[in-house]
């Protein structure tokens, strides 16, 4: 376990909204440790936004606080905070005139002097940052030119040409297909180990958090703030405090949230990674019970009902309608 | 194909030569400028005339050095000091369509002035008749750019939203000139054209000493600029990512009013309210040097700036070429086509 970077004692945060005050996180209590990957997990609306904006100093707490190396965030100014914590937010806002390499090395804003004239260090910084996130080779494209897969890529570029100590990310996959989802978490996994950072990640891909995360952190309404290792989390069935109601639950054996209100009962046989999914298949279909037993086999696909043998899941789905 | 190959081949010029190109063509833009108007002087007459002193015809050194050169003078100050602060409010409130008067400046300039000139009759007091010192229209402008300006700052003290203050700004605008327009319906025939013609803007008519106290001006109202390049650049990424890079967009904010109100007010107050040129130039800027560093940006803008108002001021002059247009009316005429032709021939929004 490495140093904790962040800590927060007892936070309890909200705003003011014109005399009343409105309570969000009460009595929060959190470590975020270097060479870390950790996840922020919960519902929408919860306050996870409020936490990072605390993290960031934006917000001050009304109790409680927030150490950054220990000592207290609010006694960092601006300037120096900025060489310690960097961010990258959900929304895409980007010039479209300015290459990659120019908004890599905005980065080093808080490092250069009122010109903004970059040294050869600072230099060395925006390579070895672009290296890390593998854009080396959009150097010179306009971010209006390339996807948003790779314009997320060079934003955390630009968090980490600004080499803090603590990467702050607010759901970075939010607008990206899957494959760029994992390959970003898989990318802020290796920054987080190979430069010994502590990187915190607001998400929603509960699946993809327990794949690349080194530790989660869950919080919901009214619940003290669930920190561990996915793995932990998961075996001790704690992650289904993500889920309200009992609606759905997490299913440890295929590792994602499935409905848990169908009571279904089908005697099923055969390979077992293809039975789950029959047994979707038929839910979906609003079939919760047959009277016959089905076999399912793998090599050659054949789903075996009532002496037939069905080629597919749709003809298998047809015939039983009938 | 033609236009990739062009494409390509401005991506290779330095954008530090292309500044070189740009300060080449405003020296003659300057001296095309002066050599244009009612008397036709050659530009080797004007050249040998102003380093050796020797006019070929006497009258000739009295029109370019009390008459053309200090509006050419002017229409540089005015070109850069519009262009740059355009840039700013652009830039700060990610906005493509702001300009430097959106914090309500010319309105309040407006104000002023038809005060000076509407309200005497519209009380029914004859208080300067047809003729009105150039300095007090230039007092009463800055007087009601200032008023506007700092009530706008009041405003933008209290609230921390740069939308909240934009929208603020422009309703002091509509405000200040629903004033405007009170004072005109009730005031006479004669001042009511006096204050249209004012409105039109004019570059001439301006005394050196005038054209120093706006040059000085126009300066110190460069010299906050100057100071948060660094802190421009980081606003390109919006309000939270600058303050996450130990950028302080309240500094930012007053330094962005002091400096639009300082060369937007006093270029208002001085040659009248200039459309067109604050919103376009910046844009003009960007396209051609293909840029968002501001520390290319802020001089390109300024040279671009006072090369459009040259051109357009040598355009006023041209036709019949014994009376001139309002510079306003050739600063829309002739720019809105060659901006609207850049903006369909490059994609506009991706470039901002």
């Amino acid at each position: 376990m490495g140093e904790i970077a962040v800590r927060g004692m007892n936070l309890t945060l909200g705003y003011l909204r014109g005399s009343s005050r409105k309570e969000i996180l009460v009595d929060l209590n959190f470590s975020l440790f270097s060479g870390e990957l950790t996840c922020l997990l919960g519902p929408n609306g919860v306050g996870k936004s409020t936490l990072v904006k605390a993290i960031l100093g934006e917000l001050t707490p009304w109790q409680g606080e927030i150490r950054l190396k220990g000592k207290p965030i609010h006694s960092y100014s601006n300037e120096n905070l900025s060489k310690q914590l960097s961010v990258v937010l959900t929304q895409p806002v980007f010039p479209g005139n300015m290459t990659v390499g120019q908004l890599v090395a905005l980065g080093r804003i808080p490092h250069t002097s009122w010109t903004g004239k970059l040294s050869f260090a600072d230099g060395k910084v925006i390579e070895q940052a672009m290296e890390a996130t593998k854009i080396s080779y959009l150097k010179d494209e306009r971010l209006g030119e390339i996807s948003d897969g790779q314009r997320q890529k060079a934003m955390i570029a630009r968090a980490l040409a600004q080499d803090g100590q603590v990467m702050v990310l607010d759901e970075p996959t939010a607008h990206l297909d899957l494959v760029n989802r994992f390959e970003i978490m898989g990318l802020l996994h290796e920054i987080a180990k190979s430069q010994n950072k502590a990187v915190l990640v607001v998400t929603h891909d509960l699946e993809i958090a327990l794949e690349t995360a080194d530790r989660l952190w869950l919080i919901n309404c009214g619940l003290p703030l669930i920190a561990g290792l996915p793995e932990d989390l998961v075996i001790s069935g704690q992650i289904n405090k993500l889920l309200p109601s009992e609606k759905f639950k997490f299913s440890v054996e295929r590792g994602r949230i499935e409905s848990s209100t169908s009571q279904v009962s089908f005697q099923l046989s055969g390979s077992p990674e293809l039975i789950p999914w029959l047994k979707n298949a038929l839910v979906k279909a609003g079939i919760f019970s047959l009277d016959f037993p089905i076999h399912i086999t793998n090599d050659p696909i054949a789903i075996n009902y009532q002496d037939h043998a069905y080629r597919s899941v749709e003809h298998f789905l047809e015939a039983v309608n009938k | 194909m033609s236009c990739i190959f062009t494409d390509n081949s401005m991506q290779k010029i330095n954008p530090i030569t292309l500044l070189f190109v740009g300060l080449l063509l405003l020296v003659m833009s300057f001296l095309l400028n002066i050599s244009l108007g009612s008397v036709s002087i050659s530009t080797l007459d004007i050249v040998q005339g102003i380093f050796s002193g020797h006019w070929a015809r006497a009258s000739w050194g009295q029109i370019i050095l009390n008459y053309r050169i200090p509006k050419a003078v002017v229409a540089v100050v005015a070109g850069v000091g519009l262009g740059i602060s355009g840039l700013q409010m652009q830039t700060f409130f990610r906005n493509p369509l702001a300009g430097p008067f959106v914090l309500g400046i010319s309105s309040g300039a407006g104000l002023g002035v038809a005060v000076l000139m509407l309200a005497g009759s519209a009380f029914g007091i004859i208080a300067f008749g047809s003729s009105i010192n150039p300095w007090a229209i230039a007092i009463a402008g800055s007087l009601g750019a200032g008023i506007v300006l700092i009530t706008v700052s009041l405003v933008a003290w209290k609230v921390k939203d740069s939308m909240t203050l934009l929208i603020v700004g422009l309703m002091f605008g509509s405000a200040v000139s629903a004033i405007v327009s009170v004072l005109s319906y009730f005031s006479g025939a004669e001042e009511l054209k006096l204050f249209a013609i004012w409105s039109m803007g004019s570059l001439g008519g301006l005394v050196w000493n005038q054209v120093w106290v706006l040059l000085m001006v126009c300066v110190l109202g460069i010299v906050p600029v100057v100071a948060s390049v660094k802190s421009y650049n980081g606003m390109l990424l919006g309000e939270s990512y600058a303050k996450s890079m130990g950028i302080n967009p309240d500094r930012l904010r007053w330094l962005m009013i002091i400096s639009t109100g300082l060369l937007a007010g006093c270029v208002t107050a001085f040659c009248g309210p200039i459309a067109f040129v604050g919103i376009a130039v910046p844009h003009l800027a960007r396209m051609i040097w293909r840029t968002s560093d501001h520390r290319i940006l802020f001089p390109a803008t300024a040279i671009v700036g006072a090369i459009l108002l040259l051109l357009c001021d040598a355009v006023a002059q041209l036709p019949g070429s014994s009376q001139s247009l309002p510079i306003n009316a050739v600063t829309s005429l002739v720019g809105a086509p060659i901006v609207i032709s850049l903006v369909l021939r490059k994609n506009f929004s991706k470039e901002f």
